[in-house]
Protein backbone atom coordinates (compact mmCIF):
# COMPACT_ATOMS: atom_id res chain seq x y z
CA UNK A 1 0.00 0.00 0.00
CA UNK A 2 2.77 2.36 0.99
CA UNK A 3 4.27 2.29 -2.47
CA UNK A 4 1.06 3.69 -3.90
CA UNK A 5 1.32 7.08 -2.27
CA UNK A 6 5.00 7.60 -1.57
CA UNK A 7 7.56 7.29 -4.33
CA UNK A 8 11.27 6.73 -3.72
CA UNK A 9 12.13 10.41 -3.89
CA UNK A 10 9.40 11.40 -1.42
CA UNK A 11 10.42 8.59 0.90
CA UNK A 12 13.97 9.88 0.93
CA UNK A 13 12.88 13.43 1.74
CA UNK A 14 10.45 12.34 4.46
CA UNK A 15 13.03 10.06 6.08
CA UNK A 16 15.59 12.85 6.06
CA UNK A 17 13.07 15.25 7.55
CA UNK A 18 12.18 12.78 10.29
CA UNK A 19 15.83 12.21 11.20
CA UNK A 20 16.50 15.95 11.22
CA UNK A 21 13.54 16.46 13.55
CA UNK A 22 14.88 13.83 15.91
CA UNK A 23 18.23 15.62 15.99
CA UNK A 24 16.56 18.96 16.74
CA UNK A 25 14.40 17.42 19.45
CA UNK A 26 17.17 15.54 21.21
CA UNK A 27 20.15 17.85 20.70
CA UNK A 28 19.45 20.24 23.63
CA UNK A 29 18.69 17.38 25.98
CA UNK A 30 21.90 15.64 24.98
CA UNK A 31 23.80 18.87 25.57
CA UNK A 32 22.26 19.18 29.02
CA UNK A 33 23.23 15.63 29.92
CA UNK A 34 26.78 16.22 28.69
CA UNK A 35 27.08 19.46 30.67
CA UNK A 36 25.85 17.73 33.81
CA UNK A 37 29.11 15.72 33.74
CA UNK A 38 31.26 18.68 32.77
CA UNK A 39 33.53 20.26 35.36
CA UNK A 40 33.98 24.02 35.51
CA UNK A 41 31.47 26.60 36.60
CA UNK A 42 30.60 27.96 33.15
CA UNK A 43 28.48 26.15 30.65
CA UNK A 44 30.76 26.46 27.67
CA UNK A 45 32.36 23.99 25.36
CA UNK A 46 34.76 22.37 24.81
CA UNK A 47 34.17 19.62 27.29
CA UNK A 48 36.49 19.71 30.29
CA UNK A 49 37.20 16.90 32.72
CA UNK A 50 34.24 14.61 33.39
CA UNK A 51 32.93 14.88 36.93
CA UNK A 52 30.16 13.69 39.23
CA UNK A 53 30.56 16.88 41.25
CA UNK A 54 27.13 18.29 40.34
CA UNK A 55 25.31 15.10 41.19
CA UNK A 56 27.09 14.90 44.53
CA UNK A 57 26.26 18.50 45.38
CA UNK A 58 22.68 17.87 44.25
CA UNK A 59 22.24 15.01 46.68
CA UNK A 60 23.78 17.14 49.43
CA UNK A 61 21.40 20.03 48.69
CA UNK A 62 18.45 19.67 51.07
CA UNK A 63 16.30 22.20 49.26
CA UNK A 64 16.28 20.05 46.11
CA UNK A 65 15.83 16.78 47.95
CA UNK A 66 12.98 18.13 50.10
CA UNK A 67 11.19 19.66 47.13
CA UNK A 68 11.58 16.37 45.28
CA UNK A 69 9.82 14.51 48.08
CA UNK A 70 7.10 17.16 48.28
CA UNK A 71 6.50 16.77 44.54
CA UNK A 72 6.57 13.00 44.84
CA UNK A 73 3.87 13.10 47.50
CA UNK A 74 1.72 15.66 45.66
CA UNK A 75 1.94 13.78 42.38
CA UNK A 76 1.23 10.39 43.97
CA UNK A 77 -1.86 11.63 45.78
CA UNK A 78 -3.12 13.73 42.85
CA UNK A 79 -2.73 10.84 40.41
CA UNK A 80 -4.52 8.42 42.76
CA UNK A 81 -7.37 10.87 43.39
CA UNK A 82 -7.71 11.77 39.71
CA UNK A 83 -7.67 8.12 38.63
CA UNK A 84 -10.33 7.12 41.16
CA UNK A 85 -12.58 10.10 40.43
CA UNK A 86 -11.86 9.70 36.73
CA UNK A 87 -12.74 6.01 36.73
CA UNK A 88 -16.05 6.62 38.49
CA UNK A 89 -16.94 9.51 36.19
CA UNK A 90 -15.87 7.58 33.08
CA UNK A 91 -18.07 4.69 34.18
CA UNK A 92 -21.06 7.01 34.58
CA UNK A 93 -20.47 8.70 31.22
CA UNK A 94 -19.95 5.37 29.49
CA UNK A 95 -22.59 3.10 31.00
CA UNK A 96 -25.25 5.22 32.70
CA UNK A 97 -27.80 7.63 31.28
CA UNK A 98 -26.42 10.99 32.36
CA UNK A 99 -28.79 13.92 32.03
CA UNK A 100 -27.28 16.86 30.12
CA UNK A 101 -24.50 14.46 29.12
CA UNK A 102 -22.65 16.85 26.80
CA UNK A 103 -22.73 19.73 29.28
CA UNK A 104 -21.50 17.71 32.25
CA UNK A 105 -18.83 15.95 30.20
CA UNK A 106 -17.77 19.38 28.96
CA UNK A 107 -17.45 20.68 32.51
CA UNK A 108 -15.32 17.73 33.57
CA UNK A 109 -12.89 17.85 30.62
CA UNK A 110 -12.85 21.64 30.32
CA UNK A 111 -9.65 22.15 32.39
CA UNK A 112 -7.84 20.44 29.51
CA UNK A 113 -8.72 23.19 27.03
CA UNK A 114 -8.07 26.11 29.36
CA UNK A 115 -4.58 27.54 29.74
CA UNK A 116 -3.26 26.16 33.02
CA UNK A 117 -2.33 29.61 34.22
CA UNK A 118 -6.03 30.55 34.25
CA UNK A 119 -6.90 27.58 36.48
CA UNK A 120 -4.11 28.59 38.83
CA UNK A 121 -5.00 32.24 38.98
CA UNK A 122 -8.72 31.50 39.33
CA UNK A 123 -8.11 29.32 42.37
CA UNK A 124 -5.72 31.82 43.89
CA UNK A 125 -8.19 34.69 43.57
CA UNK A 126 -10.94 32.47 44.96
CA UNK A 127 -9.06 31.43 48.09
CA UNK A 128 -8.02 35.01 48.71
CA UNK A 129 -11.60 36.23 48.52
CA UNK A 130 -12.86 33.62 50.98
CA UNK A 131 -9.86 34.04 53.24
CA UNK A 132 -8.05 30.69 52.97
CA UNK A 133 -4.27 30.73 53.26
CA UNK A 134 -2.34 29.22 50.33
CA UNK A 135 -1.23 25.71 51.29
CA UNK A 136 -0.15 22.37 49.90
CA UNK A 137 -3.57 20.72 50.21
CA UNK A 138 -4.89 23.31 47.78
CA UNK A 139 -2.10 22.44 45.35
CA UNK A 140 -3.17 18.82 45.64
CA UNK A 141 -6.78 19.65 44.75
CA UNK A 142 -5.72 22.01 41.97
CA UNK A 143 -3.46 19.41 40.38
CA UNK A 144 -6.11 16.71 40.74
CA UNK A 145 -8.48 19.00 38.83
CA UNK A 146 -5.85 19.62 36.18
CA UNK A 147 -5.13 15.93 35.46
CA UNK A 148 -8.73 14.72 35.91
CA UNK A 149 -9.69 15.22 32.22
CA UNK A 150 -6.78 13.00 31.15
CA UNK A 151 -8.00 10.26 33.47
CA UNK A 152 -11.63 10.57 32.38
CA UNK A 153 -10.84 10.51 28.66
CA UNK A 154 -8.34 7.65 28.90
CA UNK A 155 -10.56 5.46 31.05
CA UNK A 156 -13.75 6.26 29.15
CA UNK A 157 -12.06 5.11 25.95
CA UNK A 158 -11.36 1.79 27.61
CA UNK A 159 -14.70 1.32 29.37
CA UNK A 160 -16.57 2.18 26.15
CA UNK A 161 -15.08 -0.95 24.56
CA UNK A 162 -16.30 -3.28 27.29
CA UNK A 163 -19.76 -4.67 26.52
CA UNK A 164 -22.37 -3.97 29.16
CA UNK A 165 -23.36 -7.64 29.07
CA UNK A 166 -20.36 -8.69 31.16
CA UNK A 167 -21.54 -6.69 34.10
CA UNK A 168 -25.18 -7.58 33.49
CA UNK A 169 -24.28 -11.26 33.59
CA UNK A 170 -22.63 -10.85 36.98
CA UNK A 171 -25.59 -8.92 38.31
CA UNK A 172 -28.17 -11.40 37.11
CA UNK A 173 -26.14 -14.11 38.85
CA UNK A 174 -26.56 -12.22 42.12
CA UNK A 175 -23.65 -9.79 42.29
CA UNK A 176 -24.17 -6.17 43.28
CA UNK A 177 -23.33 -3.23 41.02
CA UNK A 178 -20.38 -2.17 43.19
CA UNK A 179 -19.05 -5.72 43.42
CA UNK A 180 -19.27 -6.22 39.67
CA UNK A 181 -17.37 -2.99 39.06
CA UNK A 182 -14.60 -3.91 41.48
CA UNK A 183 -14.33 -7.59 40.54
CA UNK A 184 -15.01 -7.45 36.79
CA UNK A 185 -14.72 -4.01 35.26
CA UNK A 186 -11.68 -2.76 37.19
CA UNK A 187 -9.53 -5.85 36.48
CA UNK A 188 -10.36 -5.68 32.76
CA UNK A 189 -9.30 -2.04 32.77
CA UNK A 190 -6.20 -2.68 34.89
CA UNK A 191 -3.62 -1.83 32.19
CA UNK A 192 -5.44 1.39 31.36
CA UNK A 193 -5.81 2.26 35.02
CA UNK A 194 -2.11 1.71 35.56
CA UNK A 195 -1.24 3.81 32.51
CA UNK A 196 -3.59 6.55 33.67
CA UNK A 197 -1.92 6.57 37.09
CA UNK A 198 1.50 6.99 35.49
CA UNK A 199 0.30 9.61 33.04
CA UNK A 200 -1.45 11.76 35.62
CA UNK A 201 1.52 11.32 37.93
CA UNK A 202 3.94 12.64 35.31
CA UNK A 203 1.76 15.63 34.48
CA UNK A 204 1.21 16.51 38.11
CA UNK A 205 4.88 15.96 38.97
CA UNK A 206 5.96 18.51 36.35
CA UNK A 207 3.16 20.97 36.99
CA UNK A 208 4.44 24.39 37.95
CA UNK A 209 1.95 27.19 37.69
CA UNK A 210 -0.87 25.85 39.90
CA UNK A 211 1.64 24.98 42.62
CA UNK A 212 3.29 28.38 42.26
CA UNK A 213 -0.01 30.22 42.72
CA UNK A 214 -1.38 28.10 45.56
CA UNK A 215 1.55 27.96 47.94
CA UNK A 216 3.52 30.61 49.75
CA UNK A 217 6.42 28.81 51.38
CA UNK A 218 6.21 25.12 50.55
CA UNK A 219 8.16 24.36 47.43
CA UNK A 220 7.68 21.62 44.85
CA UNK A 221 10.50 20.52 42.58
CA UNK A 222 9.33 22.52 39.52
CA UNK A 223 9.15 25.65 41.70
CA UNK A 224 12.64 25.00 43.06
CA UNK A 225 13.98 24.54 39.54
CA UNK A 226 12.19 27.65 38.31
CA UNK A 227 13.59 29.77 41.13
CA UNK A 228 17.06 28.54 40.34
CA UNK A 229 16.65 29.30 36.63
CA UNK A 230 15.30 32.83 36.95
CA UNK A 231 17.38 34.06 39.88
CA UNK A 232 20.83 33.04 38.75
CA UNK A 233 22.54 30.08 37.31
CA UNK A 234 23.56 27.10 39.43
CA UNK A 235 25.70 24.59 37.53
CA UNK A 236 23.98 21.68 39.25
CA UNK A 237 20.78 22.57 37.42
CA UNK A 238 22.05 20.43 34.53
CA UNK A 239 22.24 17.47 36.87
CA UNK A 240 18.74 18.23 38.19
CA UNK A 241 17.44 18.51 34.64
CA UNK A 242 19.03 15.22 33.63
CA UNK A 243 17.65 13.45 36.70
CA UNK A 244 14.13 14.86 36.22
CA UNK A 245 14.27 14.09 32.51
CA UNK A 246 15.15 10.45 33.08
CA UNK A 247 12.63 10.10 35.91
CA UNK A 248 9.66 11.55 34.00
CA UNK A 249 10.69 9.96 30.74
CA UNK A 250 10.72 6.49 32.25
CA UNK A 251 7.26 6.88 33.77
CA UNK A 252 5.82 8.61 30.71
CA UNK A 253 7.23 6.04 28.32
CA UNK A 254 5.84 3.11 30.31
CA UNK A 255 2.43 4.78 30.31
CA UNK A 256 2.55 5.60 26.62
CA UNK A 257 3.80 2.11 25.83
CA UNK A 258 0.91 0.50 27.66
CA UNK A 259 -1.62 2.80 26.02
CA UNK A 260 -0.26 2.27 22.53
CA UNK A 261 0.60 -1.44 22.57
CA UNK A 262 -1.30 -3.17 25.33
CA UNK A 263 -4.70 -1.85 24.37
CA UNK A 264 -4.40 -2.83 20.76
CA UNK A 265 -3.36 -6.30 21.92
CA UNK A 266 -6.48 -6.60 24.02
CA UNK A 267 -8.68 -5.44 21.20
CA UNK A 268 -7.06 -7.92 18.87
CA UNK A 269 -7.75 -10.76 21.31
CA UNK A 270 -11.35 -9.75 21.50
CA UNK A 271 -11.77 -9.66 17.76
CA UNK B 1 -33.99 -7.88 36.49
CA UNK B 2 -32.74 -6.77 33.11
CA UNK B 3 -34.94 -3.71 33.23
CA UNK B 4 -33.80 -2.50 36.62
CA UNK B 5 -30.12 -3.05 35.97
CA UNK B 6 -30.36 -0.98 32.81
CA UNK B 7 -30.93 2.13 34.85
CA UNK B 8 -27.69 2.86 36.61
CA UNK B 9 -27.94 5.88 38.85
CA UNK B 10 -25.10 8.05 37.49
CA UNK B 11 -24.88 10.51 40.36
CA UNK B 12 -22.89 8.53 42.96
CA UNK B 13 -20.26 7.92 40.27
CA UNK B 14 -20.30 11.38 38.80
CA UNK B 15 -20.67 13.58 41.83
CA UNK B 16 -17.12 13.48 43.23
CA UNK B 17 -15.53 14.53 39.94
CA UNK B 18 -18.25 17.07 39.23
CA UNK B 19 -17.97 18.59 42.69
CA UNK B 20 -14.23 19.05 42.25
CA UNK B 21 -14.76 20.79 38.92
CA UNK B 22 -17.54 23.02 40.23
CA UNK B 23 -15.74 24.04 43.42
CA UNK B 24 -12.30 24.58 41.99
CA UNK B 25 -13.00 25.52 38.41
CA UNK B 26 -16.51 26.84 37.76
CA UNK B 27 -16.92 28.93 40.91
CA UNK B 28 -13.41 30.44 40.65
CA UNK B 29 -14.11 31.32 37.01
CA UNK B 30 -17.35 33.10 37.90
CA UNK B 31 -15.56 34.80 40.77
CA UNK B 32 -12.85 35.95 38.39
CA UNK B 33 -15.39 37.47 36.00
CA UNK B 34 -17.05 39.31 38.88
CA UNK B 35 -13.69 40.49 40.20
CA UNK B 36 -12.68 41.83 36.80
CA UNK B 37 -15.93 43.80 36.58
CA UNK B 38 -15.67 45.20 40.10
CA UNK B 39 -14.22 48.68 40.42
CA UNK B 40 -14.00 51.21 43.22
CA UNK B 41 -17.30 52.74 42.20
CA UNK B 42 -19.38 49.62 41.69
CA UNK B 43 -19.72 47.43 38.61
CA UNK B 44 -18.27 48.46 35.31
CA UNK B 45 -15.78 47.94 32.54
CA UNK B 46 -13.22 50.32 34.07
CA UNK B 47 -10.65 47.56 34.56
CA UNK B 48 -10.84 46.66 30.89
CA UNK B 49 -10.63 50.31 29.81
CA UNK B 50 -7.58 50.68 32.01
CA UNK B 51 -6.05 47.56 30.45
CA UNK B 52 -6.50 48.78 26.91
CA UNK B 53 -5.17 52.24 27.72
CA UNK B 54 -1.98 50.86 29.27
CA UNK B 55 0.53 50.47 26.42
CA UNK B 56 2.76 47.90 28.09
CA UNK B 57 -0.25 45.66 28.73
CA UNK B 58 -1.69 45.92 25.21
CA UNK B 59 1.77 45.29 23.82
CA UNK B 60 2.01 42.18 25.99
CA UNK B 61 -1.36 40.99 24.66
CA UNK B 62 -0.19 41.61 21.11
CA UNK B 63 3.01 39.67 21.81
CA UNK B 64 1.08 36.79 23.39
CA UNK B 65 -1.14 36.48 20.32
CA UNK B 66 1.66 36.87 17.76
CA UNK B 67 3.81 34.37 19.60
CA UNK B 68 1.02 31.81 19.90
CA UNK B 69 -0.10 32.16 16.29
CA UNK B 70 3.41 31.97 14.78
CA UNK B 71 4.42 29.01 16.93
CA UNK B 72 1.17 27.18 16.22
CA UNK B 73 1.42 27.69 12.47
CA UNK B 74 5.05 26.60 12.29
CA UNK B 75 4.48 23.60 14.54
CA UNK B 76 1.39 22.45 12.69
CA UNK B 77 3.18 22.61 9.32
CA UNK B 78 6.05 20.48 10.59
CA UNK B 79 3.54 17.97 11.96
CA UNK B 80 2.33 16.91 8.48
CA UNK B 81 5.53 15.40 7.10
CA UNK B 82 6.29 13.82 10.48
CA UNK B 83 2.89 12.16 10.94
CA UNK B 84 2.75 11.29 7.24
CA UNK B 85 6.12 9.59 7.43
CA UNK B 86 5.23 7.58 10.53
CA UNK B 87 1.86 6.42 9.21
CA UNK B 88 2.61 5.78 5.52
CA UNK B 89 6.33 4.99 5.36
CA UNK B 90 6.84 2.89 8.46
CA UNK B 91 5.93 -0.74 8.94
CA UNK B 92 2.71 -1.05 10.92
CA UNK B 93 4.46 -2.88 13.74
CA UNK B 94 7.00 -0.10 14.28
CA UNK B 95 4.68 2.88 14.04
CA UNK B 96 4.07 3.36 17.80
CA UNK B 97 7.82 3.20 18.36
CA UNK B 98 8.50 5.94 15.81
CA UNK B 99 5.75 8.03 17.34
CA UNK B 100 7.27 7.52 20.78
CA UNK B 101 10.63 8.71 19.48
CA UNK B 102 9.05 12.04 18.57
CA UNK B 103 6.90 12.25 21.68
CA UNK B 104 9.29 11.04 24.36
CA UNK B 105 10.60 14.46 25.46
CA UNK B 106 6.96 15.55 25.63
CA UNK B 107 6.64 13.69 28.92
CA UNK B 108 9.34 15.60 30.69
CA UNK B 109 9.31 18.96 32.34
CA UNK B 110 8.42 21.84 30.06
CA UNK B 111 10.73 24.12 32.03
CA UNK B 112 13.68 21.80 31.75
CA UNK B 113 13.24 21.56 27.99
CA UNK B 114 13.10 25.34 27.64
CA UNK B 115 16.22 25.62 29.76
CA UNK B 116 18.09 23.04 27.69
CA UNK B 117 17.59 25.26 24.63
CA UNK B 118 19.38 28.06 26.46
CA UNK B 119 22.47 25.87 26.42
CA UNK B 120 22.22 25.51 22.65
CA UNK B 121 21.13 28.98 21.59
CA UNK B 122 23.04 31.27 23.96
CA UNK B 123 25.92 33.41 22.69
CA UNK B 124 28.44 30.98 24.14
CA UNK B 125 26.23 27.97 23.56
CA UNK B 126 26.67 24.92 21.39
CA UNK B 127 25.72 26.51 18.06
CA UNK B 128 28.05 29.48 18.56
CA UNK B 129 30.81 27.09 19.58
CA UNK B 130 30.20 24.93 16.53
CA UNK B 131 30.29 27.90 14.15
CA UNK B 132 33.52 29.09 15.72
CA UNK B 133 35.00 25.62 15.42
CA UNK B 134 34.30 25.52 11.68
CA UNK B 135 34.92 29.09 10.61
CA UNK B 136 37.50 29.95 13.23
CA UNK B 137 35.68 33.22 13.86
CA UNK B 138 33.96 34.11 17.07
CA UNK B 139 30.32 35.04 16.43
CA UNK B 140 27.63 36.71 18.45
CA UNK B 141 24.45 34.83 17.68
CA UNK B 142 22.00 37.14 19.45
CA UNK B 143 19.23 34.53 19.22
CA UNK B 144 18.62 33.89 22.90
CA UNK B 145 16.29 36.32 24.68
CA UNK B 146 14.46 37.34 21.54
CA UNK B 147 10.92 36.78 20.34
CA UNK B 148 12.28 34.43 17.67
CA UNK B 149 13.77 32.16 20.30
CA UNK B 150 10.38 32.02 22.04
CA UNK B 151 8.61 31.23 18.78
CA UNK B 152 11.11 28.50 18.01
CA UNK B 153 10.80 26.93 21.47
CA UNK B 154 7.03 26.87 21.38
CA UNK B 155 6.85 25.77 17.73
CA UNK B 156 8.85 22.71 18.68
CA UNK B 157 6.31 21.88 21.36
CA UNK B 158 3.40 22.49 18.95
CA UNK B 159 4.91 20.23 16.33
CA UNK B 160 5.07 17.36 18.82
CA UNK B 161 1.51 17.91 20.00
CA UNK B 162 0.09 18.24 16.48
CA UNK B 163 2.05 15.24 15.22
CA UNK B 164 0.40 13.25 17.99
CA UNK B 165 -3.18 14.31 17.16
CA UNK B 166 -2.60 14.11 13.39
CA UNK B 167 -1.12 10.62 13.77
CA UNK B 168 -4.36 9.54 15.45
CA UNK B 169 -6.38 10.74 12.49
CA UNK B 170 -4.10 9.41 9.75
CA UNK B 171 -3.61 5.98 11.28
CA UNK B 172 -7.35 5.32 11.30
CA UNK B 173 -7.75 5.97 7.57
CA UNK B 174 -9.05 2.85 5.89
CA UNK B 175 -6.26 1.69 3.58
CA UNK B 176 -8.85 0.20 1.21
CA UNK B 177 -9.81 3.76 0.25
CA UNK B 178 -6.27 4.49 -0.85
CA UNK B 179 -5.92 1.17 -2.68
CA UNK B 180 -9.20 1.73 -4.48
CA UNK B 181 -8.22 5.23 -5.54
CA UNK B 182 -4.88 4.00 -6.76
CA UNK B 183 -6.40 1.10 -8.68
CA UNK B 184 -8.67 3.56 -10.41
CA UNK B 185 -5.64 5.55 -11.48
CA UNK B 186 -5.36 8.34 -8.93
CA UNK B 187 -1.96 9.99 -8.73
CA UNK B 188 -0.22 10.18 -5.31
CA UNK B 189 -0.87 13.91 -5.15
CA UNK B 190 -4.59 13.46 -5.79
CA UNK B 191 -4.78 10.69 -3.19
CA UNK B 192 -3.27 13.11 -0.72
CA UNK B 193 -5.53 16.00 -1.72
CA UNK B 194 -8.80 14.06 -1.87
CA UNK B 195 -8.40 11.35 0.75
CA UNK B 196 -5.56 11.81 3.21
CA UNK B 197 -5.79 15.55 3.75
CA UNK B 198 -9.56 15.74 4.38
CA UNK B 199 -9.50 12.71 6.69
CA UNK B 200 -6.48 14.01 8.59
CA UNK B 201 -8.00 17.46 9.00
CA UNK B 202 -9.90 16.86 12.27
CA UNK B 203 -6.76 15.58 14.00
CA UNK B 204 -4.75 18.45 12.61
CA UNK B 205 -7.28 21.05 13.75
CA UNK B 206 -7.47 19.50 17.23
CA UNK B 207 -3.68 19.75 17.45
CA UNK B 208 -3.70 23.38 16.30
CA UNK B 209 -6.36 24.26 18.86
CA UNK B 210 -4.56 22.60 21.77
CA UNK B 211 -1.22 24.09 20.68
CA UNK B 212 -2.67 27.58 20.63
CA UNK B 213 -4.08 27.17 24.13
CA UNK B 214 -0.77 26.03 25.54
CA UNK B 215 1.20 28.75 23.74
CA UNK B 216 -1.02 31.67 24.69
CA UNK B 217 -0.87 30.75 28.39
CA UNK B 218 2.80 29.84 28.54
CA UNK B 219 5.25 31.72 30.75
CA UNK B 220 8.21 29.29 30.79
CA UNK B 221 9.43 29.55 27.20
CA UNK B 222 8.88 33.35 26.97
CA UNK B 223 10.82 33.82 30.20
CA UNK B 224 13.68 31.40 29.60
CA UNK B 225 14.11 31.88 25.85
CA UNK B 226 12.42 35.23 25.23
CA UNK B 227 13.78 36.99 28.28
CA UNK B 228 12.01 39.32 30.67
CA UNK B 229 12.36 42.63 28.81
CA UNK B 230 9.43 42.15 26.46
CA UNK B 231 6.99 40.10 28.54
CA UNK B 232 3.88 38.31 27.31
CA UNK B 233 0.63 38.45 29.28
CA UNK B 234 1.28 35.23 31.20
CA UNK B 235 4.59 36.62 32.48
CA UNK B 236 2.83 39.79 33.63
CA UNK B 237 0.22 37.73 35.48
CA UNK B 238 2.94 35.80 37.24
CA UNK B 239 4.68 39.00 38.30
CA UNK B 240 1.45 40.63 39.54
CA UNK B 241 0.72 37.78 41.92
CA UNK B 242 4.22 37.74 43.34
CA UNK B 243 4.68 41.51 43.14
CA UNK B 244 2.13 44.34 43.05
CA UNK B 245 -0.66 41.94 44.01
CA UNK B 246 -3.32 43.94 42.18
CA UNK B 247 -5.94 41.20 42.14
CA UNK B 248 -8.58 42.90 40.02
CA UNK B 249 -5.93 43.61 37.40
CA UNK B 250 -4.84 39.97 37.52
CA UNK B 251 -8.48 38.90 37.08
CA UNK B 252 -8.91 41.32 34.17
CA UNK B 253 -5.83 39.98 32.40
CA UNK B 254 -7.01 36.42 33.00
CA UNK B 255 -10.41 37.18 31.46
CA UNK B 256 -8.78 38.85 28.46
CA UNK B 257 -6.54 35.82 28.00
CA UNK B 258 -9.58 33.54 28.20
CA UNK B 259 -11.44 35.67 25.65
CA UNK B 260 -8.44 35.45 23.33
CA UNK B 261 -8.54 31.67 23.51
CA UNK B 262 -12.27 31.61 22.88
CA UNK B 263 -12.09 34.03 19.95
CA UNK B 264 -9.22 32.23 18.27
CA UNK B 265 -10.77 28.86 19.02
CA UNK B 266 -14.26 29.78 17.87
CA UNK B 267 -13.66 29.34 14.12
CA UNK B 268 -12.19 25.91 14.83
CA UNK B 269 -15.08 24.91 17.10
CA UNK B 270 -17.66 26.08 14.54
CA UNK B 271 -15.82 24.18 11.86
CA UNK B 272 -15.92 21.05 14.03
CA UNK B 273 -19.65 21.40 14.62
CA UNK B 274 -20.42 22.00 10.94
CA UNK B 275 -18.38 18.99 10.02
CA UNK B 276 -20.15 16.77 12.54
CA UNK B 277 -23.48 17.96 11.21
CA UNK B 278 -22.43 17.27 7.64
CA UNK B 279 -21.23 13.78 8.53
CA UNK B 280 -24.43 12.94 10.37
CA UNK B 281 -26.65 14.05 7.47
Amino acid sequence: MNGLIVNKFMLLILTAFFCLSLIVIYLPILVMVVFSFNSGKYQTLPFREPTFEWYVSLIADNSFINSFFTSLMMASLASIFATILGFLAAYAFSKAKVPAHALLFGIVVCPLVIPMILIGIGMRLQIVSIGIEPALWLVLLGQTLYVLPLAVINLKNRIDKIPKSMEEAAISLGSTRIKSIILILAPICAPSIFATLLLTFTFSFDEFVIAYFLTNFEVTLPIRIWTSLVTGFEPKINAVGTAVFIFSLTLGLIAQFILLFKQTDLDKNKA
Amino acid sequence: MGGSSNTINPWPFLLPALLLCILFFLIPTVNMVILSLTTENGFGLDNFKLFFSTPHLTQALYRSITLAISATIMGSLVAWPLAYFIVFCVNKKWRPLFLLAILAPFWTSFTIRAFSWQLVLSDNGVIAWFIELITGMSVTLGILYTMNASIFGLALFCSMLTTFTLYGALVSIDTKLIEAASNLGAKPFNIFKDIIFPLGLPGWIAGIFLSFIVCVGDYAVPTLLGGGLKPVLAQIMLSILKGTYDLSQAATIAIILAMTVIMCGLPLIIYGMLRRKRLSV
